[in-house]
C-alpha cells in the first residue's frame, strides 16, 4: 500500500507539470522527503508516525497544487483535472476506509447489498444479518411486510456495478468516480463561464482535493453524485442542451427527494431561457419534478417518502436565524472551520453583479432548498461529515470564488490554504472524527480543552449549543465576507490573524464565565453523558452530565457566584467549594446559586442521590 | 515598507502574547515572529508566524516543541531564499506579485533592499542573537561584514549561504576571530574583481539553509560541533554518578554495577590536546581513552572554543547545555565497559600535562 502511494504521488505531477516546473517540483518534494527522513532517523521527538505519513502525503499534494497554480510549464484541462482527482481519491479511499461505513452510509450499502444478492429492495434479511445497522420505526413497509430503506434507492443502484466488482470498496469507487466526473464538469463549467486558465488551476485543488468534496467523494454518500448532477443540470440549462439538463435533473431528484426543491427553482429558470418553447419545457420540467414523487407514492405509499407535508410549513424565525448563521459560523460544522475556501464563494455573493451567470443561477436555484434546510434540527449535517446538506452547492461557490480570485486578499488565500491542508490531514488521519456528537464542540476545541484543562471550546462559535462566541463569530464572518477578504494594498491578513490566534490561546487558558459541565475540559470522576451518545436528534435535548453519589466533576473556574443549572428526579446532596447543598427533586430544570471561593480547579461532588448538572453560569453582581 | 514594518510589529506582538513556556527559545518567540516577517517578503512565508504560535501552544514536550519551531523557521528561511517556487517565475505568476522593493541607493545603483538583505539578516539574527549577545557591537560588526559578503557575491542564494555560514562559524571571541569573515570577504572581492561566474545554486542553498535553521535552538552547537546533528539522538539512560578526577599516573578501582553498560568520561584542562592524545586507560582489557573518545568538559563553550583543539567525541555522552548561540555540549564520551568485568581500574595517563585530569563521571546503566 505504501509503495503504491509513493508511486501514485510520484506520478501525480507527470499529469500536468512539464520541463523546469516538473524538475522544480521534484527538487522540492525530494528536499522535503529528505528533511523528514533525516528528522525521523535522528529521533529525539514524540510524534504519531501515522499522522506524520499522512501529513507528508498531503504536503506533497499541496506542493503539487502550488506548482500547478504558479508553474510556468503546466498542461491543464478538464481531463487532466479529472486524472489528478482520480489519483488523489484512489489514495484517500484506503485512508478514509479505516472508519467503517457510518450513519446513512450503512443503509445505502445495505440496499446495494440487497439489490446485488436478492435482486430486491426488501431489507429484512439484511437487517437480520447486520443487526448493528439501526432501523427506524417510520421506515417504509410494503404490502406483504417488506421492509424498505427510508433512503431513495438511486444511489444504491448506481453503486451496484462497483459492488459486483469489488464489494464495498467497489461501491465507494463508484462514488469516487462521480467525484472525478464532478471535477471534470466543474472545470468545464468554469471554462464555459469565462474563468481564465490560471485561476482555474489555482482554485481547482481547493474544490476537488479539499473538504467537503474530498471526504464525501471517498465515502458512500449521495452528495457528490448530486453535486455532479446539479452542475450538469446548470451547464445544460446555460448551454440550452436539453439532452444534458433533463437526465441531470432526473438524476438529482431521484437521488434524494429533497433536491426536488432545487429542481423546482432550476426548472423555473427555464422560463427566462427559452420563452418560445415555454410550454414544452415546462411540461418536461414538471414531469421531472413529479417523477420521484410518483415513484415514492407507488413504492412507499407516500409521495414524500418518510417526510410529512407539514414539514413544508414555515417554522419559527429563530430556527432560520440559527441555521443560517450556524452554517456561516458554527465551530463544529460551519463553513469557516470545515471548508474555509467557500468563504470566498460567499464573498462572491455580496458582489453579485460581478459574478458569472451560472453562479447566480446556482445560488438562486438553491434558495428554496436552503429555506427548508435551515430551520431543520440537522442543518449542520447530522451524523455525517460536516456540511453534508450543502455539498451539492460547493461547485457553485467554487465558481463564485474563482470569479473573485483576483480581488481576494493573498494573505487570506494563504491562511485558507494552510487551514485546508490541516483539515485534509486531520480528516484522512482520523476519519471517524468526521462523525461528531452534536455537542457544539469541535475536535480542536476538545483536544485543546483536554490538554490545558481549560475551556477552549467556548472560543468556537456554536449555534448547536448556543454559546457566547456565536454572535461575535457572526460579526467576524460577516465582516470578513463584506470587506475582510478583499484584496487591500495594505494586506495584513496574516499578522492580524496571528494576533487573534495568540489572544485566543491566551484567553482560552483562563477559566470561562460559563462552564458546560459535560464538556471535555471538565475532568469527570464517574457519571455519564446526557443524553446518551448517538441519541437520535440529540441537538433537541439539553445536554449535561449525570452524577450519582460518589461521582465528581473538576473544572477550572474563577472565584465568584454562579448559577448552577441542573435537573434531578431523585433529589441530591452536592458539594462545591466546601459547601454542601441539598436539592429537591423536580421534573423541570432548576437553578441554584453557588459560590466558588477560590480561582483555580473546583470540584463539584454528588454526595447523595443523583443529579444531571448542565452548566454553571457566573453571576455578575 | 509600511506594510513590512506593520507586519513585523504585529507579528512580534502576536508572538509576545503567545509565549507559553520558559526556555529562552520560547521566550524569544516575539523575536522569531519578527524575523519571519522580516525575511518573509511574501504572504505565503508570513504563514510562519501563526505556525510558530501553534507550535508554541500545541506541543508540550520540550524537544518536540523546539524541533517544531525549528521546522517552521527552517521552512520559512528555505522558501524565502528561493524567492519563488521556480526561479525566474514572472511576477504575474507569483502568489503575491510585488513592486520592486525599496532599496538603499548608492551612486545611482540599487545596492541593498530590505527584501534582498532581509533573508541573510534574519538568518544571522536567528542563529546568533538568541539569547541577546553581550558583545552586541561585535555582532553588529559581524552582520555588516556578512552583508558585505552577500552584496559582493551578487545577492544570490549561494551568497546568502556563504554569508550566513561565515557568520555562524565566527565565534567573535576573541576579536581576532574576525579574521575569518574578513578573509571570506577578501576572497569574495577577489572573485568579483576577476569576474568569477555568479553562482546561484538555489536548491542546494535552500537545503543548507533549511538544515542550519532547523537546529537554530542549538545554533552554538551547530557552529562548533556540526557533526553532532548528523548522529541519531540517543535517549539518556540512567547514570550512577562517580565523579573521580585522575591526575597523571593516578588510578582508581571501581566496582561495576550489574546493569552498567558504559563508562562516561571527560577531561579537565585538556582542551589544547589534539585528537589521539592519551587521557588514560581502563583495565581489564587495556582500553585506551584518548582525545576523540572524550574531550575537555567545557571545550565547546563559546569563550573557550577558539583555543581548543579537541574534536567532538565519537560517542557523545555530554548533555546539551544552554540555548541558541550559547548552546554547547560538555565533552563527555561513552566508553563501553569490558565484557563481564566486575571491577575496573581507571588510570590517568602519565603524559597528562600538569593540572589536567581524566574525569570519570558516571556509569551508564541499562
Amino acid at each position: 500500500m505504501m509503495l503504491a502511494a509513493v508511486i501514485a504521488l510520484a506520478m501525480l505531477p507527470l499529469v500536468a507539470l512539464r520541463g523546469r516546473t516538473l524538475l522544480s517540483f521534484y527538487a522540492t518534494a525530494i528536499t522535503l522527503d529528505g528533511m523528514v527522513a533525516f528528522i525521523r532517523n535522528r529521533g529525539g521527538y514524540t510524534f504519531d508516525e501515522h499522522l506524520g505519513l499522512v501529513a507528508l502525503a498531503v504536503l506533497h499534494v499541496a506542493i503539487f497544487a502550488l506548482f500547478l497554480a504558479r508553474g510556468r510549464n503546466v498542461r491543464f484541462d478538464a481531463t487532466r483535472a479529472m486524472l489528478i482527482g482520480a489519483i488523489v481519491y484512489a489514495l484517500a479511499i484506503p485512508a478514509m476506509s479505516v472508519h467503517p461505513p457510518d450513519g446513512d452510509e450503512e443503509h445505502y450499502l445495505l440496499v446495494t447489498e440487497s439489490l446485488a444478492r436478492d435482486g430486491d429492495l426488501d431489507l429484512r434479511n439484511q437487517y437480520a444479518t447486520h443487526p448493528d445497522v439501526p432501523q427506524f420505526p417510520d421506515d417504509p413497509k410494503g404490502r406483504n411486510g417488506e421492509q424498505y430503506s427510508r433512503h431513495e434507492p438511486l444511489l444504491s443502484l448506481l453503486l451496484l456495478p462497483g459492488w459486483w466488482l469489488a464489494g464495498q470498496r467497489g461501491a465507494i469507487a463508484i462514488v469516487a468516480l462521480f467525484g472525478v466526473l464532478l471535477i471534470r464538469s466543474t472545470v468545464r463549467w468554469m471554462e464555459d463561464e469565462g474563468i481564465d486558465d490560471a485561476t482555474i488551476r489555482a482554485v481547482f485543488p481547493f474544490f476537488a482535493l479539499a473538504p467537503p468534496v474530498l471526504f464525501f467523494a471517498t465515502r458512500a454518500w449521495p452528495e457528490v453524485p448530486a453535486a455532479f448532477f446539479f452542475v450538469e443540470a446548470i451547464r445544460g440549462i446555460r448551454a440550452h442542451r436539453v439532452q444534458r439538463w433533463i437526465p441531470a435533473l432526473l438524476g438529482l431528484v431521484f437521488l434524494k427527494l429533497r433536491f426536488v426543491l432545487v429542481a423546482i427553482v432550476l426548472a423555473g429558470s427555464l422560463l427566462f431561457e427559452r420563452r418560445a418553447k415555454f410550454a414544452r419545457w415546462q411540461l418536461i420540467a414538471l414531469i421531472v419534478i413529479l417523477a420521484p414523487l410518483l415513484l415514492m407514492a407507488v413504492v412507499a405509499g407516500n409521495p414524500l417518502n418518510v417526510h410529512r407535508a407539514s414539514e413544508l410549513l414555515p417554522e419559527s424565525p429563530y430556527r432560520y436565524v440559527r441555521g443560517f448563521f450556524g452554517l456561516l459560523t458554527e465551530g463544529m460544522s460551519g463553513i469557516p472551520f470545515r471548508a474555509p475556501f467557500y468563504l470566498f464563494g460567499l464573498f462572491a455573493i455580496v458582489r453579485w453583479r460581478h459574478t458569472p451567470r451560472g453562479f447566480r443561477i446556482g445560488v438562486v436555484a438553491s434558495l428554496l432548498y436552503l429555506f427548508y434546510l435551515l430551520p431543520r434540527p440537522e442543518w449542520f449535517g447530522g451524523w455525517a461529515p460536516p456540511l453534508r446538506y450543502v455539498v451539492f452547492l460547493m461547485p457553485v461557490l467554487a465558481l463564485g470564488a474563482a470569479s473573485m480570485w483576483s480581488r481576494i486578499s493573498r494573505g487570506a488565500i494563504a491562511l485558507v490554504s494552510a487551514w485546508t491542508i490541516g483539515l485534509v490531514i486531520h480528516g484522512l488521519r482520523y476519519p471517524w472524527r468526521h462523525f461528531h456528537e452534536f455537542t457544539g464542540e469541535n475536535p480542536i476545541g476538545e483536544w485543546l480543552s483536554l490538554q490545558y484543562g481549560s475551556d477552549f471550546s467556548r472560543l468556537f462559535p456554536s449555534f448547536i449549543r448556543a454559546n457566547e462566541a456565536r454572535w461575535i463569530g457572526v460579526a467576524v464572518v460577516l465582516l470578513l465576507i463584506a470587506i475582510g477578504l478583499r484584496r487591500w494594498k495594505l494586506d495584513l491578513a496574516i499578522p492580524l490573524f496571528s494576533i487573534a490566534l495568540a489572544f485566543g490561546f491566551a484567553y482560552g487558558r483562563r477559566p470561562g464565565t460559563t462552564i458546560e459541565l459535560e464538556d471535555r475540559h471538565v475532568k469527570h470522576e464517574g457519571g455519564r453523558l446526557y443524553p446518551d451518545p448517538f441519541t437520535f436528534m440529540r441537538t433537541e435535548y439539553r445536554g449535561g452530565w449525570v452524577l450519582d453519589a460518589g461521582h465528581s466533576a473538576t473544572f477550572l473556574a474563577q472565584k465568584g457566584t454562579y448559577d448552577l443549572d441542573f435537573i434531578t428526579g431523585l433529589g441530591a446532596t452536592i458539594e462545591l467549594g466546601g459547601h454542601a447543598l441539598e436539592v429537591r427533586p423536580d421534573v423541570r430544570y432548576q437553578k441554584v446559586r453557588v459560590t466558588i471561593p477560590e480561582s483555580g480547579p473546583a470540584t463539584l461532588r454528588c454526595l447523595r442521590g443523583a443529579i444531571n448538572v448542565d452548566r454553571l453560569e457566573r453571576v455578575h453582581e | 515598507m509600511i506594510r513590512a514594518l506593520l507586519a513585523i510589529a504585529a507579528s512580534a506582538w502576536a508572538g509576545s502574547v503567545a509565549v507559553q513556556h520558559g526556555t529562552p527559545i520560547d521566550q524569544a518567540l516575539p523575536f522569531l515572529c519578527a524575523l519571519v516577517a522580516l525575511a518573509g517578503s511574501r504572504d505565503a512565508t508570513l504563514l510562519g508566524v501563526p505556525l510558530l504560535i501553534l507550535a508554541e501552544n500545541v506541543f508540550f514536550e520540550e524537544q518536540t516543541r523546539l524541533l517544531a519551531i525549528g521546522i517552521v523557521m527552517s521552512g520559512v528561511m528555505a522558501i524565502t531564499i528561493t524567492r519563488s517556487a521556480e526561479s525566474g517565475a514572472p511576477a504575474s505568476r507569483r502568489l503575491m506579485p510585488e513592486r520592486p522593493a525599496p532599496g538603499w541607493r548608492a551612486a545611482g545603483r540599487r545596492v541593498l533592499s530590505r527584501r534582498d538583505a532581509g533573508v541573510p539578516l534574519a538568518l544571522i539574527l536567528l542563529l546568533r542573537w538568541i539569547p541577546f549577545p553581550q558583545l552586541w557591537l561585535r555582532e553588529i560588526a559581524l552582520i555588516v561584514i556578512a552583508l558585505a559578503i552577500y552584496e559582493v557575491l551578487h545577492r544570490t542564494p549561494f551568497a546568502t549561504v556563504v554569508a550566513v555560514l561565515t557568520a555562524l562559524a565566527t565565534p567573535a571571541i576573541p576579536l581576532r576571530t574576525f579574521a575569518l569573515p574578513l578573509a571570506v570577504l577578501f576572497v569574495a572581492l577577489l572573485a568579483r574583481f576577476f569576474n568569477a561566474p555568479r553562482l546561484r545554486w538555489e536548491w542546494p542553498s535552500a537545503v543548507v539553509i533549511a538544515f542550519v535553521a532547523l537546529f537554530f535552538p542549538w545554533s552554538g552547537i551547530m557552529a562548533r560541533a556540526f557533526p553532532f546533528f548528523l548522529r541519531p539522538v540517543i535517549e539518556e539512560r540512567p547514570r550512577l554518578t562517580l565523579n573521580y578526577a585522575l591526575n597523571a599516573g593516578a588510578k582508581t578501582a571501581i566496582d561495576v554495577p550489574g546493569d552498567a553498560t558504559a563508562l562516561i568520561v571527560s577531561g579537565a584542562n585538556v582542551a589544547t590536546l589534539r585528537r589521539g592524545a592519551r587521557l588514560g586507560r581502563i583495565e581489564p582489557g587495556g582500553i585506551e581513552v584518548r582525545i576523540g573518545d572524550a574531550a575537555d568538559w567545557g571545550y565547546m563553550r563559546r569563550d573557550h572554543f577558539y583555543g581548543s583543539h579537541n574534536p567532538l567525541p565519537r560517542d557523545v555522552a555530554g548533555r546539551i547545555r544552554g540555548w541558541g548561540y550559547n548552546a554547547w555540549i560538555d565533552g563527555a564520551g561513552r566508553i563501553a565497559l569490558p565484557p563481564g568485568a566486575r571491577t575496573i581500574t581507571v588510570m590517568g595517563d602519565a603524559s597528562l600535562p600538569a593540572g589536567a585530569t581524566l574525569q570519570v563521571e558516571a556509569f551508564e546503566l541499562r
